[in-house]
């Protein structure tokens, strides 16, 4: 039984050890395989990614500069609505309403022009026919836009409409229109992954509008210049017809160290165009440096897994030995009982006859050693015990064996005491209890020859010591028992009780 | 700003030296006949030739709004520039809280007579300035004593101020015409090795600019005995007739090798007619119109003087504010506070253009 608990427990052990090694093992491959798999497909997905992704970032700024156009137009017609109802009689308070209508609807440059040309904003009058040469267009069409320099190269969107049913001051006003600042427009356009991506809006001959830098070849200069040299002649040429049909396009290039990628989208109704450039390598090196990380966290995953697997392998074998320490403990201390069990005797609590006949094994092979030199054994029996039984009953016999018991413990304490008979003990007796056999056998007898006269318990003892003829104890023993067996009979004569 | 103020710190001394001769601008000729331009002495680069970046002087303005009304000669880019520089200065008075108000209006043809309505229209509004680009320094000077007896703060601006001895508080624009003809035809003449035909054009007729320049043309031109003048023409300021013009020109001195163009229209027509009748002749004139500045970077024109209209405009309304506070030319500001012309050549053209135009379209 002893022997299948301790398998049970290896088994554990060990299972948990080798299932702990295994997934490690299956958590390390498969990392490895991630983090080499990732690496290897990276490069042949950076081209995919460039393209999606800066087509997607260039439309989405197509998209809020065409919102933004639609927006200026329907708040021109709300201000030129607000305007028409208010009966405005001077240019003061045209002036004053066109501060509101700019105010309330962010208007930027918000204009109204007159049949002879007259341009009202919210400061100044002024004749504008040369300044705003767009404005000869208002009148065939719903919507004008138009793209300006204004003298000192700064760049605008003009947004008109026609304003057909509009008199003020008595004045037919035939449009109005909105000036918006590209740099703002620009500004607008500066999303989140402005450090990711560069971006420029550009006129159909290339011409940069915006004033920002297309990456370090195009940088602020005429788009189709830039590139010359850098893509091939027919490439070239389609992109540029691209750029004057208002139709989407990329273009991939190598600027000497990097591979950089721009895509392009038209702005409708503006004919301009958005581009957005990025480096594939800086997206290759971005992705690596993901893959990088996450092999690293995964490799720190495992040391870990590693050391937690460690640590509760260390807790449980520690619980593991402790559990199997207090189990042999229990064992050895279960084994302890029933040996002290089966050499103890149930009567008087001494040490019985197993017991002795197991000192008497060890201290016989110490006699044939010579390693034993001094040992006394001292044999005693009850005297007239069988007479009490019969007399007295057993009860009253084994508290005669007890009785007789104490008093030979009281007088033998340094001594080992068996009961090694109904009514027969021995006493071994080594060191000290050796040295003062005699007095203490001397002492004992006068005890016993005073219970003869009280009636009390009567011991007949004899006593030998170990001699050099002497091959095992039972010679010593033999001796001692003959010498009791006289003594029985110097105590019967003296008025002890015996068996008969 | 530093370089702005030395430039207009050295402008407003050369002025007044300059007052001291007659009728003479910001250049001078040499005793050798080259003609050197102190105003572009001053400019380090060309990109200084117009000046974009102002800021409102130390004077505190004593009210929180000011009504303007100005007037110049015609409808055309030259004077859109200015427009720009008096935007800047209403701008940047808004942003100290005071509102600057006012109208800059013009006829499409350059028209005293249309000036004079126009001004006796603006008299009878409550204006606290106003401010006129003479178109005839004869018929308008008189005008405007007259509106400075009935108690109206007059001042001149732009490129023509009124005729000496005229009431006006103040001018603010070009006050070397004459020199800037004259600097201009230098530069033919010697183009030309101090020979040859030469025919003038000039804008309005009476327009005390495009006459001064005119003038210090033909002065010029008489300095060399084997050069002539074999036409001058007016083309009123449109293009589409200095165009015609300058084929009328070809036509009757086939053999013409230079034309000084003295407004911003002339040397745009002279150089498409130019241009078309692959006639070899060297073209000079005046200002930033776009179309002029590419021939001129193709070398169809040889050069050009820019005004810096933007300072022009700018100045104005600074100046109109301290007028229209009641101050007079002194401590304040000059009587003419002069605004420069840098003369360049084909090799600025790039940069004139990307500065003034950019490259788009």
């Amino acid at each position: 039984m002893k022997q299948k608990k301790q398998i049970t427990n290896k088994t554990i052990v060990f299972t948990a050890v080798l299932g702990s090694l295994v997934v490690l093992a299956m958590i390390t491959a498969n990392t490895l395989w991630a983090a080499w798999k990732t690496r290897g497909v990276t490069d042949d997905a950076v081209s995919e990614v460039s393209a999606f992704y800066l087509e997607e970032m260039a439309d989405r700024r197509a998209r809020t500069i065409s919102n933004l156009i639609s927006n200026n137009f329907e708040h021109m017609e709300k201000a030129v609505a607000f305007i028409a109802a208010e009966g405005i009689d001077s240019q003061e308070e045209l002036r004053d309403n066109l501060g509101i209508v700019k105010s309330l609807l962010g208007l930027h440059r918000f204009a109204l022009v007159d049949e002879d040309n007259i341009v009202y904003t919210q400061y100044t009058t002024y004749t504008g026919r040369s300044r705003h040469a767009f404005l000869s267009e208002v009148q065939d069409n719903d919507r004008v836009i138009t793209t300006v320099t204004v003298y000192g190269s700064s760049k605008h969107l003009c947004l008109a409409i026609p304003t057909p049913e509009l008199t003020l001051m008595g004045k037919k006003f035939k449009a109005c229109f909105v000036q918006l600042d590209i740099n703002e427009i620009s500004d607008l356009l500066a999303f989140d992954d402005q450090n990711r991506a560069n971006f420029a809006l550009y006129a159909k001959n290339g011409g940069n509008l915006s004033g920002t830098e297309l990456g370090p070849i195009i940088k602020q200069d005429n788009f189709f210049e830039a590139l010359k040299g850098h893509i091939p002649e027919a490439d070239w040429n389609s992109n540029y017809e691209n750029f004057q049909n208002g139709q989407y396009g990329s273009i991939t290039f190598d600027s000497g160290e990097m591979e950089e990628t721009l895509c392009y989208v038209p702005i409708p109704e503006t004919g301009w165009q958005v581009a957005v450039l990025i480096r594939e390598s800086l997206i290759r090196d971005r992705i690596r440096d993901i893959s990088q990380e996450n092999f690293k966290t995964s490799i720190n995953l495992i040391l870990f897994a590693f050391v937690s697997v460690l640590v509760l392998a260390v807790i449980l074998f520690r619980q593991l030995k402790q559990f199997s320490r207090q189990k042999l403990e229990e064992e050895k201390e279960t084994s302890r009982s029933f040996r002290q069990l089966a050499n103890t005797d149930s009567v008087t609590g001494v040490r019985n006859k197993h017991a002795y006949a197991e000192n008497e094994s060890i201290i016989n092979r110490k006699i044939g050693a010579g390693e034993v030199e001094k040992l006394g054994v001292v044999v005693a029996d009850i005297n007239g015990l069988k007479h009490v039984n019969d007399t007295q009953g057993h009860a009253a016999g084994d508290k005669l064996i007890k009785d007789a018991c104490v008093m030979i413990c009281q007088h033998f304490k340094q001594g080992a005491v068996f009961r090694i008979g109904g009514d027969e003990f021995a006493v071994l007796l080594q060191g000290q209890g050796y040295e003062s056999m005699q007095e203490v056998i001397d002492r004992f007898n006068k005890k016993v020859e005073e219970n003869i006269k009280e009636d009390e318990v009567v011991v007949s003892i004899g006593y030998s010591v170990l001699t050099q003829e002497d091959h095992q104890l039972r010679d010593v023993f033999e001796r001692a028992d003959t010498m009791m067996y006289e003594r029985k009979k110097e105590l019967k004569a003296m008025g002890a009780k015996t068996r008969a | 700003m530093r370089k702005f103020l030395k430039t207009k710190i050295m402008l407003t001394v050369m002025a007044a030296t300059l007052a001291s001769t007659s009728c003479t601008g910001g250049t001078t000729a040499d005793s050798g006949g080259e003609s050197v331009s102190q105003t572009e002495v001053l400019l380090e680069t060309v990109s200084g030739a117009v000046d974009f970046e102002h800021e409102p002087d130390s004077y505190v303005p004593k009210k929180d709004h000011y009504n303007f009304y100005f007037t110049y000669k015609t409808v055309h880019p030259w004077w859109d520039a200015v427009a720009l520089g008096m935007e800047e200065a209403q701008r940047q008075y808004l942003e100290q809280g005071i509102t600057i108000t006012y109208e800059y209006m013009a006829p499409e043809g350059a028209s005293a007579e249309d000036q004079i309505r126009r001004l006796e229209e603006a008299q009878k509004q409550d204006y606290d300035v106003i401010g006129v680009d003479v178109a005839d320094d004869a018929i308008i000077s008189p005008v405007l004593d007259e509106m400075i007896d009935n108690g109206t703060k007059v001042m001149t601006f732009s490129s023509s101020d009124a005729a000496e001895g005229c009431k006006r508080i103040a001018y603010v624009g070009n006050t070397h015409n004459y020199q800037d003809g004259a600097d201009l035809t230098e530069a033919l003449c010697e183009k030309l090795g101090y020979r040859g035909k030469i025919a003038i054009l000039v804008g309005s007729v009476g327009a005390p600019c495009h006459e001064d320049r005119a003038r210090g043309a033909k002065d010029t031109i008489a300095k060399y005995g084997d050069m002539e003048v074999v036409a001058t023409e007016y083309d009123m300021d449109s293009v589409d007739l200095s165009y015609e013009l300058t084929l009328k020109i070809l036509e009757e001195h086939p053999d013409l090798d230079g034309l000084v163009c003295c407004n911003m229209s002339n040397p745009v027509g002279a150089a498409r007619a130019v241009t078309e009748t692959q006639h070899d002749v060297v073209i000079v004139g005046m200002d930033h119109d776009e179309e002029a500045l590419r021939y001129l970077n193709d070398g169809v024109i040889y050069c050009l003087g820019v005004q810096d209209c933007f300072s022009i405009g700018y100045d104005t309304i600074q100046t109109a504010v301290k007028i229209a506070d009641g101050n007079q030319p002194g401590e304040l500001f000059p009587e003419k506070i002069d605004e420069i012309t840098t003369v360049i050549y084909q090799e600025d053209a790039a940069t004139m253009l990307a500065m003034l135009y950019g490259d788009i379209i």
